[in-house]
């Protein structure tokens, strides 16, 4: 192989230091230690022919920097974002949850997670159905998954970037809404889940904490039994922990869906 | 603001107008630019850094070097997804580098006459994905070369860690590598 190797008269046997071209192909390409990388981005930042020749190694692995699967980024990357930057960490305009495709997406997983929910809970679909593979709802790609039978109609609770939070299926008779997480880092903070039930064009009214990583069932208060119907919404809200249920919510909107069907 | 879905489906050339309205300083444009690329960026963070939290801290802090870095996106030069995998990826192996030393990953097999490289990433999905002319390139390379040079790239490894992985002096890593990286630069460059 080396006697047809077309570089094999260029010393690359590691001894002598290599080409900048080879340079700028191992920065890429990720193989510097750190104060390897270091002395490269200097380069860069000092001479544009080095970092011309980083540019189009950049290109010719942007191929593969592309194929890597979408992961959704927890929902509270962005407000910290807008932290950093020195901006409120609640946007404004807001074109809202119902006019988003990863909302609609996220929507299509719903089944699997309520399926999932079945058998976390062991709630009895009428029928035997398979166990669903216990996949993460990526929201980004549109997962190609069979639906199977729901045993229940869900509500699903979207997070900000439109990947599911929690799945709610309520049981209307029981007064109970059982809330299925899907797990997210803890709020560094130290705030706990709130969750909300608000009928349309009401104020909020506490359901009281729900857990960000455990599945578990809600009682609701017999005074809000009626305002958990169809058209209204479920939020979850970040809040101190103390005095819960609050009368109102403080913290940001981590999670909300609209009750479609019950 | 008000159609997200129109923003999602966005073809890449439309991440380009984003990320151009961004280095303008159009904050709405630079909410539109995270939903439709973080769930990417936070992916090539995650390939090399594994663990969510520091994956997560990378990418927020990609984005705020996005914010105050847009203006040198040239449009003419290079895809907006490119110059932002770009950024994620360099800031993951960075932050890799400054973490402890990593609990010592997978051995690679770089057997010379082995057949199929190691599984990564892009060759698991390859039945679902257009291949690339970076594959094709890649193809001709001698196996171990393909295999080191796709798992430093895949999982942002050092000479020294390739080395201890497959059990080869670090002189024939870098020599396999750097031929390697001059191979594919003429095939991908012919």
């Amino acid at each position: 192989m080396n006697t047809h190797d077309p570089f094999a008269n260029d010393d690359a046997s590691g001894a002598t230091p290599p080409s900048d071209e080879v340079r700028a192909g191992e920065y890429v390409l990720g193989v510097l230690d750190a104060p390897g990388r270091s002395q490269a981005q200097a380069r860069i930042d000092a001479e544009p022919a080095f970092a011309a020749l980083v540019e189009r190694w950049d290109q010719h692995f942007a191929w593969w920097l592309l194929q890597v699967e979408s992961v959704a980024p927890s929902a509270h990357v962005w407000p910290r974002i807008r932290t950093d930057l020195g901006w409120p960490s609640v946007g404004g305009a807001r074109g809202g949850v119902w006019n988003s495709l990863p909302f609609w997406r996220a929507a299509t997983g719903l089944a699997v997670a309520a399926g999932l929910a079945a058998v976390v809970i062991g709630v009895r679909p009428p029928t035997p159905t398979p166990a669903p593979p216990a996949v993460v709802v990526q929201p980004v790609e549109p997962p190609a998954i069979e639906v199977p039978e729901a045993p229940r109609p869900v509500t699903v609770l979207a997070r900000d970037d439109g990947s599911t939070g929690w799945v709610a299926t309520i049981d209307p008779v029981a007064s109970e809404v059982l809330m299925v997480p899907v797990p997210a880092p803890a709020d560094p903070a130290g705030r706990v889940h709130e969750l909300w039930l608000i009928a349309e064009g009401a104020a909020p009214q506490s359901l009281g904490q729900v857990s960000g990583d455990t599945a578990h069932t809600i009682e609701v208060p017999a005074a809000l039994r009626d305002t958990l119907a169809v058209g209204a919404t479920l939020a979850i809200t970040l809040e101190p922990q103390a005095g819960i249920p609050h009368a109102a919510p403080t913290g940001p909107i981590v999670a909300k869906g609209g009750i479609a069907r019950i | 603001m008000t159609d997200m879905s129109a923003l999602q489906s966005d073809a890449a050339s439309d991440v380009d107008a984003l990320l151009t309205r961004v280095a303008r300083g159009d904050q709405s444009a630079f909410e539109s630019l995270y939903r439709s690329t973080s769930g990417k960026l936070l992916g090539i963070c995650l390939r090399v850094l594994s663990d969510r939290a520091e994956a997560e801290d990378v990418l927020q802090d990609v984005y705020v070097t996005v914010w105050n870095k847009a203006g040198q996106f040239d449009a003419g030069r290079a895809r907006a997804s490119t110059w932002l995998g770009t950024i994620a990826r360099n800031r993951s192996i960075d932050r890799l580098r400054a973490l402890p030393a990593p609990a010592s990953r997978a051995p690679i097999e770089i057997a010379e006459n082995a057949r199929d490289p190691a599984p990564s990433p892009s060759s698991h999905a390859e039945a679902a994905i257009e291949r690339g002319r970076l594959d094709d390139c890649l193809e001709q390379l001698e196996p171990r070369r393909q295999t080191l040079i796709r798992t430093a790239f895949f999982d942002g490894a050092t000479y020294e860690e390739l080395a201890v992985r497959s059990g080869s002096p670090l002189g024939s890593i870098k020599s396999w590598i750097r031929r390697g990286l001059m191979q594919l630069k003429a095939c991908l460059e012919q």
